[in-house]
């Protein structure tokens, strides 16, 4: 089993003991013992992975990453956060993904309009299976639990991924002024309701929605 | 004269009259007391013929000499910074990542290419890192630069660590590196992972790598 820790709060370190764990293409930055890198062809499982990586735009060239000892990944300073799946799903950006244990499996889902306001793109990367992830965000992220009831609203900036049973929808925050060009610059928000935990970082993407 | 840190991107040092620093050129961002800043023509320690080999090296990143009574904050770009105190060993640094250092150590430059011959020469290029890089011994401390923090690797006889060449910061001790390439098929067809070039640090020693694969 890979052992996933956190060396500091923005280098990860994943201790091997034979098994494989995939990864960011070129995000080692450091190892120890015997590794080896192998591209994956594709980046979701198999070939219709493959194909839909193609088609949808949201692909993350993965490389598989096989050995003994430790391997430390980072990705551009970015802070570090481990997810720990236990049979839920994550969904995150392709962009916030940093590595996976092999057990988990990884896919594109639709997220239509809402992901197109955003600037997210309308695909984003879905998660499954247990095992641990490691999720980067720009700055030390916040986790926010979403409870029935209790809906939270997010800047789509500033979102980097959720777990649970969430949905996921667009809202608008802008009123008359806006229209005059005197907006706030939170005009578009992204709403979860249900049950689950959002991944929120402290900084905000250049967003579609933020320029209004 | 040791670096205080005052967070993970400003050290402060004290500064003694008799006692040099050198730092690097407009890194210096506040301080207290009689301290005088010289731009250093020579680039560092020794004489013009040491100058010239930095020169020719391009290992010649402008310092400048702290001198006076008072103490000297550091910092540059934001980046984290990070102290090194060396006790009679010796620290092989790029020169651009070089904030601060006293002027107890003795600096010198280093032909990387004499080390593993051809593919020592091939490895300056391919690494981006050129063929010298600054060492630094004796006794005193070193501030060095890095993008997103620092963490060490130990390297012992018989475990050597492997290290991306970009994100590769410095090392200490009696440590040989080469370029292990991992080159295959793969990377011809233009399918590699992105980790066909890799740095082999093997012997007795510390190695730094910083978060992150932004050169500086």
């Amino acid at each position: 089993m890979a052992q996933f820790r956190l060396q500091g709060s923005r280098v990860l370190a994943v201790d091997l003991a034979g098994d494989a764990v995939k990864a960011r293409n070129g995000s080692m930055v450091a190892y120890t013992g015997q590794m080896t890198f192998k591209k994956l062809s594709g980046g979701g499982d198999g070939l219709r992975g493959m194909v839909t990586r193609r088609l949808t735009g949201e692909q993350m060239t993965v490389m598989e990453v096989q050995g003994k000892g430790t391997c430390f990944f980072a990705a551009q300073a970015t802070e570090i956060n481990l997810v720990r799946l236990n049979g839920e799903t994550l969904f995150v950006e392709a962009d916030n993904l940093l590595c996976t244990e092999a057990g988990l499996r990884t896919g594109t889902t639709f997220t239509g309009l809402n992901g197109m306001a955003s600037g997210d793109g309308l695909f984003t990367t879905k998660v499954e299976g247990s095992g641990w992830a490691a999720v980067t965000s720009n700055g030390p992220a916040v986790i926010l639990r979403v409870s029935q009831g209790m809906p939270l609203r997010v800047d789509p900036g500033a979102y980097v991924a959720h777990t649970g049973n969430l949905n996921r929808s667009l809202k608008s925050g802008a009123g008359w002024t806006t229209l005059m060009g005197e907006g706030g610059g939170e005009a578009v928000q992204a709403e979860f309701t249900g049950e689950g935990l959002v991944y929120v970082q402290p900084s905000e993407k250049i967003t579609f929605g933020g320029d209004v | 004269m040791p670096f205080h840190k005052i967070n993970g991107k400003m050290v402060e040092a004290p500064v003694q009259p008799g006692q040099r620093m050198f730092s690097q050129r407009g890194a210096m961002l506040g301080y207290r007391g009689e301290v005088s800043f010289t731009p250093n023509l020579t680039g560092g320690q020794g004489g013009v013929m040491s100058m010239i080999g930095r020169r020719v090296a391009n290992e010649d990143t402008p310092l400048m000499t702290v001198e006076g009574r008072g103490t000297v904050l550091f910092g540059h770009g934001g980046h984290h910074v990070h102290v090194v105190d060396l006790v009679g060993d010796t620290l092989c640094v790029e020169a651009d990542r070089l904030l601060a250092f006293d002027g107890t150590l003795q600096q010198s430059t280093l032909f990387m290419g004499s080390q593993g011959g051809v593919m020592g020469i091939v490895r300056g290029q391919v690494t981006g890192q050129g063929l010298f890089t600054t060492r630094l011994s004796g006794h005193g401390s070193v501030a060095v630069m890095a993008h997103g923090g620092v963490f060490e690797l130990p390297i012992t006889p018989g475990q050597p660590v492997h290290v991306d060449p970009q994100a590769y910061v410095a090392h200490r001790g009696e440590v040989t590196n080469r370029l292990s390439s991992a080159l295959g098929w793969r990377d011809m067809i233009g399918r590699g992972s992105g980790e066909a070039f890799q740095l082999e640090l093997s012997g007795q020693g510390t190695v730094y790598v910083q978060a992150s694969e932004e050169k500086l």
